[in-house]
């Protein structure tokens, strides 16, 4: 138990997650935006808060690639483009999908969770990266940042809208059950 | 041709939805490509009534087939396409069977522009069915403006401190990190290429 065997163990996590990427199966980019836009539009009739998802979602086509995207790029405190829960926490997010036949695959994504003021943990950030680092153990392709953006711990939910039932069924509901 | 309404196929969607998930409405296409819109058209109705929608073409579908192809199932959402345009006879022999057309589920017509004179001419029952619900299939929302992604690159050099032509120069030579903003950043300057 050495740690190039956990080096090992992190190489053959990135190499997992390489094939979830390439066996899961989504439509293609534009019908994932519009799936995300009536996803959030039905949790967002859940909450009091005004998110007008018409406006605060957004699409981005090249050639290659697509772009969705909520909110700000960095999140850096609250914005009128953030997704307002009641909680007083907030969202954004940004996803890269890739046209490919008939559907799209994920090449990579940031959900920016902030919890509401005076919660222990500041926020939880799902990150996908485009690529392998170098170093998988410290870094693995697809991480969870537990409220700090030098720590990266591995998870393995992949799927765009699976991300969003954690943040709305499991961070929401949390917070709520906690008063 | 009326002054109908211009929406996007999403508040569209949302209006049937509003209502219950039922009724009948027309969708016109002003222009356009008629069966990609019709796809989009269908991805967004099923998006946001959470119900299977199919499409029955109504130019070559006899009355059983019509009658059939609404009733099995009577609960999904149809959209009835009357592709380039009707003729008059089609229309005529549509409004006869307006009460094998009713179903608990909801319809929408998409039909040409050109279409509407003809259906409140020559099928005025169905014409009772939609009542004043006709609109003409808008933009859809969401496409990201000129202004809203150069305000997105500007938060990203900001934040990291150097410029777009740094980032592509960075990725170029191997030395921009992976993570999802430097994605981000990238495909906002079109070179998806590099990523």
């Amino acid at each position: 138990m050495t740690l190039e065997s956990a080096r090992q163990r992190a190489i053959a996590l990135d190499s997992k997650t390489e094939r979830q990427l390439a066996d899961q199966p989504l439509g293609p980019p534009k019908e994932v935006f519009r799936v995300i836009r009536a996803y959030l539009l039905r949790r967002s009739e859940e909450t009091d808060q005004r998110n007008n998802l018409y406006a605060l979602l957004k699409i981005y086509t090249t050639n290659d690639l697509v772009q969705i995207d909520l909110g700000p790029p960095i999140d850096k405190g609250p914005t009128d483009s953030h997704f307002r829960f009641d909680s007083g926490a907030r969202l954004c997010f940004g996803l890269t999908l890739c046209g490919v036949e008939d559907g799209s695959r994920l090449v990579a994504f940031r959900y920016h969770y902030t919890f509401p003021d005076g919660h222990s943990v500041k926020f939880l950030r799902f990150d996908l990266n485009d690529e392998v680092h170098p170093d998988p153990l410290a870094e693995p392709r697809c991480h969870l940042h537990p409220g700090t953006k030098d720590l990266r711990l591995p998870f393995s939910v992949l799927h765009p809208i699976e991300i969003l039932d954690r943040i709305f069924f499991v961070l929401e509901k949390a917070i709520a059950e906690k008063g | 041709m009326p002054d109908f309404e211009s929406q996007p196929f999403f508040q569209i969607a949302r209006r049937l939805e509003i209502r219950g998930g039922t009724g009948w409405l027309v969708v016109l296409n002003p222009a356009g490509d008629f069966t990609t819109d019709l796809n989009e058209l269908q991805t967004e109705l099923q998006s946001v009534l959470q119900k299977p929608v199919r499409v029955v073409e109504l130019e070559p579908s006899t009355f059983e087939q019509l009658r059939e192809a609404l009733h099995d199932p009577d609960d999904d959402a149809v959209v009835l396409s009357g592709g380039p345009g009707l003729a008059p006879e089609k229309w005529r022999s549509l409004d006869i069977m307006r009460s094998a057309m009713e179903r608990s589920g909801p319809v929408v017509l998409w039909l040409a522009p050109t279409d509407v004179a003809n259906l409140a001419n020559f099928a005025p029952n169905i014409r009772s069915l939609i009542g004043s619900e006709y609109f003409i299939a808008g933009p859809d929302g969401g496409i990201m403006t000129e202004a809203e992604r150069q305000e997105r690159l500007k938060e990203l050099s900001e934040h990291f401190g150097f410029t777009d032509e740094v980032a592509v120069r960075k990725a170029e030579a191997g030395e921009l990190p992976h993570d999802p903003e430097f994605v981000e950043w990238l495909v906002l300057l079109n070179r998806g290429d590099l990523v």
